[in-house]
């Protein structure tokens, strides 16, 4: 823009003055500097630097660079950066003055998605800001998820934003631009179609992902001779394979826990690894309903586990049974009883060398199911035990009428080699050299395969394509490591066991631009590889032709859909072949080795997640390492303290990894976490844990007999609690169904009454809204989900190993767990401890500042920026649920991280005291939403905290108590409710339901 | 000059009519040799420990300034506190300083007001050691606080937004106590000062000296209307002293009282506090004056019969704090809470018992020897046990502070607490700023007050041959006429010698 030259009036005197010689000349010059600015060249770029700018320039047109221009530019190019950082899966850039449909900024969205873990299928919805997810939650519009999470589903929103994630293919750990990583992999995926697939190897996890299932069925026709590889190192292979014995087809079973009044677990972790948890959980606390109101009898299921290792489902029971789990087969035998023909070929007599407890346990749970109604009990085997338990307990549940009721077996999504012995024989030919390449679509093969496949060393050896979303153990060594897309960025069909169909649609655009498997397989087949389309080809085909676009928006929008042809009718038992297997059933000899998950890390997928790492495990309460569970018997034979390091040897290998004395462990059985200890992962678990999986081989996988001895080391573990007895305080109440039939209040009658008490300050008087919340100890499990979920919703940092040691970990709710009995024979209990909101708040009446006050609706609110950090709050909180900012965790936050964060909570500053506000941010989002109706009050069940939305079991009601009909209101008037610490006189607003079991009466209280 | 008497015969001379020895030990001891003695502290070259001793000090308040840094740039979490422990090292040291002040306001007011002229001589020194430590407390809570720079918000300052201090919290009730405390303790100590700069001043070599001196002792003449206002001053400061002996120590003691943690919430703290302050405060204050006595050859005005009173009174607060210790657990029967049956039964047997045992050892046994007259006048001995008292009262706060902190009520969040390096290096700094200002007042103001000491010896009193007058109050050298002469006499004498 050029500046108007200033005009002089005329003089009037009609002499002509001049200022410069210049203008006296009228040189053009002077005429051109009249209308600048600035001096010639003071505005402009150096001449040279000019040439370049124009050169590059858009369509290398002339740039006039002035400074105006320049500033113009760059205002528009900071404009458009700033847009940048809003990543949405849309390709072109619009400006937010023509902005995306429903976005409105600083209002969330909510977008139905579906995620695959645990081998099946769990329905998501996802909260996303402005384009970012921010929140996972369950869908409650999936039959399995019904809108209840996991931890490790809770954490995957972090993964996504992991600034450790790979950024671009890399080829031999150099870095490849995406344009030459497509033009090798189409030139690989021509090399191996032109000899048929004969050396190609593919391995890929136990999916139930229909367009990768057709990408792989059109790479088989391209290359017939390629074979597919399915492993991962903790799945349902074993069940796959037993069912193959007793229907002669691999099959999955789908329990309705809800439906069964007898449930026996042999050796299965249901409420926490195995199968659909979720459901699983939700469906055992269905049937422990205990109803209100005089002369209502309570009609409770009863839980049976026989197990090695202490799990939440082993807590949850009303009789555990601690065997090792190589003894778990020898009970399936004996309970194999039910069935006539399982009975007269003498099953049971391998159970002959029961321990007598066991037999006892045996005789009762026997007895318990055949007195039950057809179809109303159900008898689950965990994946660890062999196929022959799986079909035993197959022939069990037809006996006792349970398949079609509380047990269907489906056909498995696909069939072919799979497992660890797939992985072995797949090690066998790439070290015989018939594979030559090797693409690994999921998993890290390198890491967690078998230790007798030899995949580090194999994969090393051969072309390996590997697809991952960190470079781990496997894209170290890989040929090709191609970016994977999260869950979150890519799209992606699943079909659940039930047959509920959906779609996995992304929330953001891939971050690096990564793929999802079957974009993968179609680049090699050199086929057009769009996620999007190839998703919507697929649901074409499922969803059929016919008003397509209609269906296709009703499952995006609701996320599940349930398909028709997916009901399958019972399938024919094959005795003779499960008679046969049954023969193969031992008796255990010596020292047993159990292989697990590691709580934190899982298969060592989330080894890099600060927020799994953190979480504490549900019975340990270990942070950030695996160990080795021992009895505390085991423990002190073997001279053993908590926290040693012992040397685990299995089949010549050797691994070292720190003891854990947990209670209520088998004798001569030791739990190995397996997962942690990664050699290749991002900063957060590099050097966490133990590696321990070369430990496993094909040959005992899941239990092997092994040997345990001391190290000589102590490692310092990190926990965040450290007492697991009440000390006889009442704060976990339970009792039995006969307890509570005989007295209904018995749980308050638990607390001496005291003298009444009075207060210093005058009472709050309460007009609105009273926030409260129940917590149901009689369903909670103690699954940890709610602590992530607070975690994810609430921005909580994380303060990794050593501020755990030193006992500042973060959490606003924690699970308390206790023990009580003898060491060897405990029974476990948990508690959920938010804060627990006290009228007369402790915390409040000693803060100098005043930065911790009461609201009008009774909540205990904390203002950050007024909070001077004197501690004195949490001192005095007697249930020390207050936290303190010891460091400033935010500080160095990756750009990635900051995108998680929820924008409706502030993140704290070091010296600052948080703690748990009931989700006050959804409390005021409700308010405001029913304001703008013109309602004064919010409907109950609008406001759900973090915790309660996360929670499996429905175990955490949260509402107004002063709306009397509200479902918080009811249950805190539940006879069975009661509060904590009420002779303090504090009236906490969060009352417990306790825990009420229901004992066999032939076992006793056990 | 100062002329130490170990002559027992003489004595025993000097006993007065109840067996007592003299105040101020020494034949020949007059106004003038008292004045040269004290000024003489501050005019002669210093001893060859005070540089060194200076130099220690300072490199150990340095050691503060290092650990202060560190902690305000990284974050609370530097020291060693943890979630259930909130405070450790930080209000143990707190209150370990402020119990050690208190020792000077009861020898200046509350023995003051007793008419206990035995105070005299160690008055000075014990008043600038409540100041002092004050100081050293107050470095506690003023950096344990999360957000350092926001610290200014405890104080009610008008603001925009309307935010007052909350008024109910036990910890504003601290500010006001210690500040007030702080205020008139500097002011009663300064006001004492005046007589004493005067006497500095006028026997001052160099113009600066003068000048910085006259400025501070405020036109001090020693005129009798000086003399009348000073003792008017001196008294009422002392009047508000009395009650600051008990408030500060009992507000401090609020600060657990008030809360609902067992082993805080209990009535006993208020006079329980106030006697293991006084015990704490006279500890160091031995502590302090045996070795100042002897370096600067004191022995004749801070004499044995001193410190024989104040083991007295070691004797009589130690037993104080050793029966609140019994009574504690009695409480905690007798009460039938389990809670607080469970803390006390967890303090002498759990995790922290060593620190228990420590603090009962060095408490409750050490000052049972005091009942010994040969003890009471053994100086290595009673060294060595101000010492292990000094220890003591510091586990004393920590055992109520951490033990009771550390197993509430919720078992599940039961912890442990271990200090770090900067826990340590946070205390002993404290202990470098003490010092270093205790050796500053050493030598540069008069460590003794020469005026009061005057009035306390013989030639003092005019009625010195008397038995006993009909007047009683009368006899005493304070407020009497007389008494102004012969400080003017003292004073005169000075400015000519």
């Amino acid at each position: 823009m050029k500046r108007l030259p200033i005009i002089y009036a005329k003089d009037l005197s009609g002499r002509d003055y001049w200022r410069s010689l210049g203008e006296r000349e009228g040189s053009p010059e002077f005429r051109a500097s009249l209308a600048r600015e600035f001096p010639e060249g003071a505005s402009e770029l150096p001449e040279e630097l000019k040439q370049e700018v124009e050169a590059t320039g858009p369509d290398g047109g002339k740039v006039d660079v002035t400074r105006r221009g320049f500033l113009g530019v760059m205002g528009a190019a900071a404009a458009l950066a700033s847009f940048a950082g809003c990543r949405r899966p849309e390709e072109k850039i619009i400006p937010y003055a023509r902005p995306p449909e429903e976005i409105i900024p600083g209002k969330p969205l909510y977008y139905a998605t579906a995620m695959p873990f645990y081998g099946t299928t769990i329905g998501l919805l996802v909260e996303s800001h402005e384009g970012r997810p921010t929140k996972i939650e369950g869908n409650p519009a999936h039959p399995d998820s019904r809108g209840a999470t996991t931890p490790y589903i809770q954490a995957t929103v972090l993964d996504m934003y992991d600034p450790d994630r790979s950024a671009t293919p890399l080829q031999k750990n150099a870095g490849r631009s995406w344009d030459e990583a497509i033009v090798a992999l189409r030139e690989l995926g021509k090399t191996l179609a032109a000899n048929g697939g004969k050396s190609l190897a593919i391995i890929s996890d136990y999916h139930r992902s229909p367009t990768l299932e057709l990408a792989l069925t059109d790479l088989k026709k391209a290359m017939p001779s390629a074979q597919i590889v399915r492993y991962e190192p903790f799945g349902a292979s074993n069940g796959r394979a037993g069912t193959k014995i007793a229907f002669g087809k691999p099959m999955d079973a789908v329990h309705e826990l809800g439906k069964a009044k007898v449930i026996v677990s042999l050796d299965a972790d249901l409420f926490h690894a195995e199968t659909s948890p979720i459901k699983a959980s939700r469906g055992w606390a269905e049937g422990r309903e205990i109803p209100e109101g005089e002369g209502k009898k309570p009609d409770l299921n009863r839980l049976y586990v026989a197990e090695s290792a202490y799990s939440i489902t082993g807590a949850s029971a009303d009789h555990r049974l601690r065997v090792p789990s190589g003894q778990v087969s020898q009970i399936a035998a004996a309970l194999a009883d039910v069935s006539k023909e399982a009975s007269s070929a003498g099953v049971a007599g391998v159970a002959g060398s029961l321990p007598e407890k066991a037999k006892k346990w045996v005789a009762a749970v026997l007895k318990d199911l055949v007195t039950r109604a057809p179809g109303t009990t159900l008898v689950v085997a965990g994946q660890k035990q062999p196929p022959a338990v799986h079909a035993l307990v197959a022939l069990i549940n037809q006996a006792l009428g349970n398949i079609g009721q509380t047990v269907r077996y489906v056909p498995a999504f696909n069939e072919g080699p799979e497992g660890a012995s797939a992985m072995v024989e797949l090690g066998k030919s790439i070290a015989s050299k018939a594979v030559d390449t090797v693409i690994v679509l999921a998993g890290n093969p390198a890491f967690d395969a078998p230790a007798d496949a030899n995949m580090a060393t194999g994969l090393a050896g051969v072309t390996t394509l590997h697809l991952g979303s960190h470079v781990d153990e496997t894209g170290a060594l890989a040929a090709w490591h191609i970016p994977k897309a999260h869950i979150l960025e890519g799209w992606n069909d699943l079909v659940a066991e039930d047959g509920t169909y959906s779609v996995v649609q992304p929330l953001i655009a891939p971050l690096y631009g990564g793929k999802t498997e079957a974009e993968l397989v179609r680049v090699l087949l050199n086929q057009p590889a769009k996620g999007h389309d190839l998703v919507r080809a697929t649901a074409a085909m499922v969803l059929g032709e016919a008003d397509f676009e209609k269906k296709w928006r009703r499952l995006l929008h609701s996320g599940a859909m349930e398909l028709a042809e997916a009901k399958v009718e019972a399938p024919t038992l094959a005795i003779a072949d499960v008679l046969a297997s049954a023969k193969s059933i031992a008796a255990p000899q010596g020292f047993e080795i159990v292989f697990y998950p590691d709580f934190h890390a899982w298969d060592g997928r989330f080894a890099n997640n600060g927020w799994l790492q953190e979480l504490p495990d549900s019975m340990t309460k270990l942070t950030w390492t695996n160990v080795a569970w021992l009895s505390p018997n085991t423990a002190k034979e073997l001279g053993v303290a908590d926290g040693d390091m012992v040397n685990v040897t299995v089949n010549g290998a050797t691994a070292k990894l720190p003891a854990a004395i947990v209670p209520g462990q088998a004798e001569k059985s030791v739990a190995v976490m397996c997962g942690s200890g990664r050699r290749t992962t991002g900063r957060v678990g590099t050097k966490v844990g133990f590696d321990t999986y070369p430990l496993r081989k094909a040959g005992g996988f899941d239990f092997a007999s092994g040997t345990v001895a001391k190290a000589g080391e102590v490692y310092a573990v990190a926990r965040t609690q450290e007492h697991f007895a009440t000390e006889g305080r009442p704060f976990v109440r339970e009792g039995t169904v006969a307890e509570f039939i005989k007295n209904p209040e018995f749980v308050k009658e638990m607390v001496e009454e005291g003298p009444p008490l009075e207060s210093l300050w005058s009472p709050i008087e309460y007009t609105g809204h009273r926030w409260g919340l129940t917590i149901n100890l009689n369903t909670c499990t103690g699954c940890m989900t709610c602590m992530i979920a607070c975690q994810a919703e609430n921005n909580i940092p994380v303060v990794g190993e050593d501020g755990v040691r030193r006992s500042r970990s973060m959490h606003w709710i924690r699970v308390d767990r206790y023990f009580e009995g003898t060491a060897e024979e405990p029974r476990a209990i948990v508690q959920p401890l938010p804060c627990q909101q006290c009228e007369n708040a402790p915390c409040e009446s000693v803060c100098p500042v005043g930065a911790t006050t009461h609201s009008p609706e009774g909540l205990n609110d904390m203002a950050y920026n007024r909070c001077i950090g004197t501690r004195y709050c949490a001192n005095n909180c007697p249930f020390k649920v207050r936290r303190f900012n010891f460091f400033n965790y935010n500080t160095d936050v990756p750009e990635q991280r900051k995108m998680q964060f929820n924008p409706d909570v502030t993140v704290r500053f070091r010296g600052v005291m948080e703690k748990c506000t009931f989700c006050v941010q959804r409390i005021n989002k409700a308010k405001i939403a029913a304001k703008k109706e013109g309602s004064d009050r919010v409907k109950d069940g609008v406001i759900v905290t973090a915790c309660q939305q996360a929670c499996p079991t429905g175990a955490i009601t949260f509402g107004d108590l002063a709306d009397e009909k509200s479902a918080v209101a009811k249950s805190q008037k539940h006879p069975v409710a009661y509060k904590l610490l009420e002779e303090l006189n504090i009236h906490p607003r969060v009352s417990y339901l306790a825990k009420i079991k229901n004992p066999n009466p032939e076992l006793g209280e056990s | 000059m100062s002329v130490v008497v170990r002559d027992e015969t003489a004595i025993e001379l000097q006993k007065d009519e109840i067996g007592r020895a003299p105040l101020i030990l020494g034949d020949k001891q007059t106004f003038s040799t008292v004045t040269d003695t004290v000024a003489g502290m501050t005019e002669k070259k210093p001893p060859k420990a005070w540089p060194l001793l200076l130099g220690l000090a300072f490199s150990v308040l340095m050691i503060l300034g290092a650990s202060l840094t560190r902690l305000v740039g990284w974050g609370t979490g530097t020291w060693g506190l943890n979630h259930p422990v909130g405070w450790a090292w930080d209000i143990t040291g707190f209150v370990f300083w402020i119990g050690i002040g208190h020792a000077g306001t009861l020898i200046s007011a509350i023995l003051f007001l007793f008419r206990q002229k035995w105070r005299t001589s160690i008055n000075r020194a014990a008043e600038a050691m409540t100041i002092f430590a004050v100081m050293a407390a107050g470095v506690y809570p003023a950096f344990h606080v999360g957000r350092v720079w926001l610290l200014y918000w405890v104080f009610p300052v008008p603001n925009q937004m309307q935010v007052w201090p909350n008024f109910k919290s036990p910890l504003l009730w601290d500010v006001f106590a210690v500040s007030t405390y702080m205020t008139v303790s500097i002011l009663f100590w300064y006001v004492g000062l005046v007589p004493d700069l005067a006497t500095l001043r006028d026997r001052a070599t160099t113009k600066t000296k003068q000048m910085v001196l006259g400025i501070f002792a405020l036109g001090w003449r020693g005129s009798h209307r000086h003399w009348l206002n000073y003792e008017k001053a001196y008294l009422i400061l002392a009047g508000l002293s009395t009650p600051l002996v008990l408030s500060v120590h009992t507000i401090v003691s609020f600060d657990f009282a008030v809360s609902v943690i067992p082993g805080w919430h209990t009535t006993i703290f208020p006079p329980y506090f106030v006697a293991g302050a006084v015990f704490s405060g006279f500890a160091m204050v031995m502590t302090l004056m045996i070795i100042v006595r002897k370096v600067y050859n004191l022995q004749h005005i801070v004499t044995i019969r001193h410190l024989e009173n104040m083991n007295k009174i070691m004797l009589a607060t130690g037993s104080m704090v050793g029966y609140a210790y019994a009574m504690e657990f009695f409480i905690a029967w007798y009460s039938g809470n389990p809670y607080e049956k469970f803390t006390f039964i967890n303090r002498a047997f759990g995790p922290y018992s060593w620190a228990y045992w420590t603090m009962v050892s060095c408490n409750v046994i050490s000052p049972q020897f005091f009942w010994f007259k040969k003890i009471r006048t053994s100086i290595p001995i009673m060294f060595v046990l101000t010492i292990f008292i000094n220890i003591g009262m510091w586990f004393e706060r920590f055992v109520i502070i951490v033990t009771s902190l550390h197993r509430d009520f919720v078992p599940s969040s039961w912890g442990y607490f271990r200090p770090t390096i900067i826990d340590i290096s946070t205390f002993v700094g404290t202990f470098g700023l003490f010092f270093f200002m205790f050796l500053l007042f050493i030598r540069f103001l008069p460590a003794i007050a020469i005026g009061e000491v005057k009035g306390v010896m013989p030639a003092a009193d005019p009625h010195a041959h008397d038995d006993h007058g009909p007047e009683g109050d009368g006899h005493d050298a304070h407020g009497s006429d007389d008494k102004h002469d012969k400080h003017d006499d003292g004073d005169a004498e000075a400015a000519h010698g």
